[in-house]
């Protein structure tokens, strides 16, 4: 078992700053997604931790042992890649023993292990078959097999999904999870893709611009971001934004929407900057209710846009000059250009200040 | 788990330092070492030798300055050897690219037997130049080959051409050989270079009206260029150190009528055992090579 | 009459092209009155192969053997080192372009240019007529058009390939000899066969540098040249067999041709 530290991490790649000041703890067992926009650095990253990518300032351990100057192959890691890295000229049988034979196994061994994995994959039938005679998803399964076999301490996945076509890329994001709960060891993985950060992980590193962003469970991330790059990354349709200023009279601070709309705000507002962003999800935006909290937002806007998706319906409205998304029941009626009501409770809206980036 | 990472410790232990870092240096080390050996060191030594007077007869190793390299400019024999080099390059070059040129649309489109018609064609382009000099001179017997033969059939009565022999007739031959050897290199070059111009473009061409020498210019000759250029360069250099090929078909001879540079500078390293005087000449070429090649890099574009 | 028209022009280039070589062939199978017949007879009544016998018996034919181990060995050594320095010069971008420009430079240096100090350099060690001197020369004299080659087909290599093993277990040196060499092998089969028929069909330096251990078959022709009388039929077999062996090995590559001779400008 294996957890992995990384400290004060740096890389370059000629005048490019690549990663600046990476640290990370990766407890063991965990299924970790370093997600984040390309050229964030999340695959310099993984590849650092592969040791394909040598450590110019800084410091990886795994397993307490320091890894900077360990070759990949001393490192005791699988690693999966997004072309599958399959070699045309051996068969499936012979790619997953690639590993087991570097390292001279014997043979009786070697066969078990891969006649095991090839089980648990259902690829038993395709082991005689060379790659090219294989579909996408028999390929990735081919790949994952050979990085199961290995029995390594630590797994890494470089965006193993993206080279499929929708529908295998959910049922493979299905088997992947599977596959850690069955072997239960630390994997890394490294995605653009917040829909499959969100569903695969147990922790989430979000990165940008070679740092670290916000590092915690999905749920967290999404519910309490701590910068609105995070909260605009995560989630689907996207976070709503709204400019606004905050405004003090008497006792009771408001927030003033960009086209007079007016908000009340919790008592800690006083200390907040005067220009902020509000954001609200699509989810918490949703037709006025008879019954009105205290904590309700309300205003009617004309339907810019419908897109029904068979469960929810999504209605586009401007508010401040902005689109604002709204997720509503799809049963409800109505037709672009019809005046809507709705609302959203205060308490489901996040604040940002415009300067930092920062949650307020 | 537990096992596999004692696994890892002990191969910690094992290699603490990556090994990995000089495995770059140690794989062109013997290439690198090779060719100083064989490319650099001979020149450095033509380089001193040049600066002697070291003959057959006499291993005179002082500093003799410029002598060698000033007898070069005096020489009639090397500069009429460069422009008999230079008479060749300009005439075969052109010929065998639009020849090849010729050919290669001649077999772009789709036609029976195209690929056993191109198979053989390609034949004189991969045979040693000493075997077609070879073949060439007895082609050109006056008595029993078979082209004076031919040429006695077209002209109703006998024909003794002395190819080999008469000055006005020893340039055609040889230029008939080296185009006869390297037109089909250029056609095959030019003709993967054309199979792979874009048929869209082309055909858009087409439908606009443009003609074929519109299409020729502004498509496809743009299109096929890079590798035209490197075509004319490995030509162009194989042709002006030509050696082997004039050396099988004519000796250099008539007297030294089509002695080329190389030729001209064997004889003096390896008959006349001129030791300097050859490594002066020696200089002499790969400075010309140098500027020459340099130059074609940069105006054909190719040096990115 | 446009299709017939191009077949007629199709036939006499390739009557052009061919006739010669099969001129070639044709005196090596002739007997001494065909050959030295006025007016020229143009296909021997009989194929006979005493030209051949001749060659044998009087271990003329030794030459094709020497150019054999000649080119072969300097072949599978420049193939071996030119390959893992193109690897170097590929992954790690060993040396920069400017390295990668300076050998191929080697390439286009005129061999005349060099033989001469080589020559010295060989009489000094005692070099001259011996196999490894000439194996030495051929290596380093194809290591250019070698790594130049390879560093093309290798590029054609997904990294991912040589990580994946990295990761999975293998030293640098095991991902050469599992990875590179499989996945390139075809590269390194067309390059070789070139490396070979270059080595095979040189001539100045073997000129040069042989005198009668090493004689290859290209200055083995040379030598029944003789002014107005030349031994038309030792010439002719003598060529055949060094140009029949060329003929096989190309014929091995169609697919790799264009890119082998154009040194890699055209892609196949």
């Amino acid at each position: 078992m294996s957890d992995v530290k990384i400290s004060g991490l740096h890389k370059h790649f000629g005048a490019v700053h690549v990663l600046k000041g990476i640290d990370l703890e990766i407890p063991t067992g965990e299924f970790t997604v370093l997600v984040g926009p390309s050229g964030c650095g999340k695959s310099t990253l993984l590849r650092t931790i592969a040791g394909l990518e040598e450590v110019e300032q800084g410091e990886i351990t795994i397993s307490g042992q320091r890894m900077n100057d360990v070759r990949p192959r001393d490192r005791n890691i699988a690693m999966v890649f997004q072309n599958y890295a399959l070699y045309p000229y051996l068969n499936v049988f012979e790619n997953i023993a690639f590993g087991l034979r570097a390292r001279k196994m014997p043979e009786s061994e070697i066969k078990e292990r891969v006649t095991s994995a090839a089980e648990m994959l259902g690829i038993t039938g395709l082991l005689e078959r060379f790659p090219r005679q294989l579909s996408g998803g028999q390929r990735q399964r081919v790949a994952i097999g050979r990085a199961i076999v290995r029995k390594a301490q630590l797994f890494l996945f470089d965006e193993p999904l993206s080279n499929l076509d929708a529908q295998l890329r959910d049922e493979m994001r299905g088997e992947i999870k599977k596959l850690h709960q069955t072997i239960d060891v630390t994997m890394i993985y490294v995605t653009h893709d917040q829909i499959e950060a969100m569903t695969l992980a147990d922790r989430i590193v979000l990165m940008r611009e070679g740092r670290i962003e916000q590092v915690g469970a999905p749920l967290d991330l999404y519910e309490r971001p701590a910068t609105h790059f995070v909260a605009g990354f995560l989630g689907s349709p996207k976070i709503n934004f709204v400019h606004g200023e905050v405004l003090i009279s008497g006792s009771e601070q408001v927030l003033r929407l960009v086209d007079g709309e007016t908000i009340s705000l919790p008592a800690i507002a006083s200390t907040w900057p005067k220009n902020i962003i509000l954001g609200i999800r699509p989810q918490y935006l949703g037709l006025a209710s008879e019954s009105r909290s205290p904590d309700d937002v309300r205003f009617s806007r004309i339907i810019d846009l419908i897109q029904p998706t068979g469960s929810r319906t999504y209605i586009t409205v401007k508010l401040g000059g902005r689109d604002l998304v709204a997720e509503i029941e799809s049963t409800s009626r109505g037709n672009v250009g019809d005046v809507l009501d709705l609302s959203f409770n205060r308490l489901n809206a996040l604040f940002f200040d415009p300067a930092t980036g920062r949650a307020l | 788990m537990a096992q596999s990472f004692a696994s890892v410790s002990s191969a910690v232990r094992r290699s603490p330092q990556m090994p990995d870092h000089n495995f770059r240096y140690w794989i062109i080390a013997p290439s690198v070492f090779l060719l100083l050996l064989i490319g650099l060191f001979p020149l450095i030594y033509a380089f001193v030798v040049s600066f002697q007077q070291i003959t057959m007869t006499d291993y005179d190793t002082s500093f003799a300055g410029l002598v060698n390299y000033q007898a070069l400019f005096s020489d009639q024999r090397l500069w009429e050897s460069i422009l008999h080099t230079i008479v060749i390059t300009v005439i075969a070059l052109p010929v065998e690219l639009i020849l090849g040129l010729a050919l290669a649309y001649l077999f772009l489109e789709k036609m029976y037997g195209k690929q056993i018609f191109i198979s053989l064609i390609v034949l004189p382009t991969v045979i040693s130049p000493i075997v077609s000099g070879a073949t060439w001179r007895l082609l050109f017997d006056q008595r029993y080959g078979p082209i004076n033969q031919v040429l006695s059939w077209i002209a109703g009565r006998e024909v003794v051409m002395l190819w080999t022999i008469e000055p006005i007739l020893v340039y055609p031959a040889i230029l008939i050989c080296e185009i006869w050897q390297w037109t089909p290199f250029m056609f095959l070059i030019l003709l993967a270079a054309l199979s792979n111009v874009d048929k869209s473009l082309t055909e858009a061409a087409e439908l606009d009206g443009a003609g074929f020498w519109r299409i020729f210019l502004k498509i496809e000759l743009p299109a096929i260029w890079p590798v035209m250029a490197i075509a004319i360069l490995i030509r162009g250099v194989d042709l002006f150190r030509i050696f082997d090929m004039v050396w099988a078909l004519t000796g250099g001879g008539p007297g030294t009528y089509t002695e080329t540079i190389s030729i001209y500078t064997y004889v003096q390293g390896f008959r006349q055992f001129e030791t300097s005087y050859t490594a002066a000449i020696a200089f002499l070429i790969v400075a010309l090579m140098s500027f020459v090649v340099t130059w074609a890099i940069r105006r054909m574009g190719l040096a990115k | 009459m446009v299709i017939l028209g191009r077949y007629l022009l199709a036939l006499s280039v390739l009557i052009f092209f061919v006739f010669p070589i099969y001129w070639l062939f044709a005196i090596s199978f002739k007997t001494p009155e065909e050959i030295f017949h006025f007016p020229p007879v143009w296909y021997p009544q009989k194929i006979q192969f005493a030209n051949y016998w001749v060659l044998f018996k009087d271990g003329d034919a030794t030459s094709v053997w020497n150019s054999f181990i000649l080119a072969g060995s300097s072949t599978i050594i420049a193939m071996i080192l030119g390959t893992i320095c193109a690897y170097s010069l590929v992954r790690f971008k060993t040396g920069g372009e400017n390295f990668a420009v300076w050998i191929i430079s080697q390439r286009l240096m005129p061999p005349i240019a060099i033989i001469f100090p080589i020559f010295l350099l060989y009489v000094f060690f005692g070099w001259v007529d011996s196999y490894g001197g000439l194996i030495l020369l051929y290596t380093a004299f194809n290591l250019p058009y070698v790594i130049w080659m390879m560093r093309g087909y290798i590029e054609d290599i997904p990294i991912e390939l040589e990580e994946s093993a990295l990761v999975d277990g293998c030293s640098r040196w095991a991902v050469l000899w599992k990875v590179v060499f499989p996945m390139a092998r075809a590269g390194l089969f067309a390059t070789a066969v070139f490396t070979f028929v270059f080595a095979w069909n040189e001539f100045i330096f073997a000129l040069v540098l042989s005198r009668t251990e090493v004689t290859t078959y290209t200055v083995q022709v040379t030598h029944y040249f003789g002014g107005q009388s030349n031994f038309w039929a030792k010439i002719a077999a003598m060529s055949v067999l060094g140009t029949v062996p060329v003929f096989i090995t190309v014929a091995t590559l169609q697919r790799f041709l264009v890119r082998g001779i154009s040194m890699g400008a055209v892609k196949g």
